[in-house]
């Protein structure tokens, strides 16, 4: 079986040796004010969300929307008039209303 | 002990800069620096390694809130800057900026010698270092960067499959893959490299 050159443990040793050197070359220190200044404008971390915690946030967002919408409803049913004639509701409530009077005060002969 | 006391005190300084003591930050950066670049020098080349290592530092302020604390701070560091060092090449890939080296018969030679060595035989490590480097340096820009980072990890570091993957966030299978596909082709490399010298 023909052997591998990648595989051949010399060479193996030679790249990871020269490879390993790269980590060791000397590096100026000046970046280390760039990230802290950096650093500094991104701004304190907020943390991170969890479940409960961006449900009640979104509550909160929502409720002022909803009273909003509650109070309009409110008046919009405050101020519709129901035509009794025309509505199927009204309609309804005649059809109720015949038996149950009747019931109620006996008059079924 | 001593790892407990350094793994304490980094838990501390996470706490403290959560509870938004920025400049807390700086104790990490002081204390991780050599960690970090490291890595860095490592995998990418000399004149990004300021860049990278600060955008590393950046991306792990950012992530803070996401330390859990259950593992080695400087392991969870170390993902990052991985993952940071896959980014540079990946966006270096995109935008073309790859150098092109070329090598020479003086590279096929030293090829040729070095196979032919035994293992116990150890060749003058500043000559080989040179020549090492340059074919390593020639395979690898002949590499995706995906490619490229596996073949740092596993061939070169010797990290095995589980850790690198863990290092890239990617799943073992990937790793496993790739890590394959990878041999496979710096092998075709080599033989090129072999060959190269023969028909001169």
């Amino acid at each position: 079986m023909r052997s591998r050159i990648s595989e051949n443990e010399s060479l193996k040793t030679a790249f990871r040796d020269a490879y390993s050197a790269k980590g060791r070359e000397e590096t100026r220190h000046e970046w280390q004010s760039q990230t802290m200044s950096r650093i500094r404008q991104i701004g304190p971390l907020k943390p991170v969300a969890g479940f409960w915690s961006a449900f009640e946030s979104m509550v909160w967002r929502l409720a002022p929307v909803s009273c909003l919408l509650v109070l309009v409803l409110a008046l919009f049913f405050v101020n519709m008039e129901l035509d009794v004639d025309s509505d199927y509701l009204g309609t309804m409530a005649a059809e109720m209303e015949k038996p149950s009077l009747v019931e109620f005060f006996d008059l079924e002969g | 002990m001593q790892n407990d006391a350094v793994r304490s005190s980094d838990e501390e300084i996470v706490r403290q800069v959560l509870g938004g003591n920025v400049n807390a930050f700086e104790s990490v950066i002081l204390r991780h620096r050599v960690h970090v670049l490291t890595i860095v020098k490592k995998h990418v080349p000399e004149n990004a390694v300021e860049e990278t290592a600060q955008e590393a530092f950046v991306r792990a302020y950012q992530a803070l809130p996401t330390f859990k604390g259950t593992g080695a701070f400087s392991q969870w560091l170390s993902s990052i800057v991985v993952r940071t060092c896959y980014d540079y090449w990946r966006k270096a890939y995109r935008s073309q900026e790859i150098p092109i080296s070329a090598l020479t018969e003086r590279h096929s030679e030293w090829l040729e010698e070095v196979i032919a060595q035994m293992p116990e035989e150890a060749p003058d490590e500043r000559e080989s270092q040179m020549e090492a480097r340059e074919i390593l340096n020639w395979a690898l820009e002949k590499l995706s960067a995906g490619d490229r980072m596996v073949l740092e990890l596993v061939y070169l570091e010797g990290h095995s499959v589980q850790e690198a993957a863990k290092l890239l966030g990617w799943s073992k299978a990937n790793v496993k893959v790739r890590s394959f596909r990878v041999r496979m082709k710096l092998e075709k490399l080599l033989s090129k490299v072999k060959e190269q010298g023969r028909g001169r």
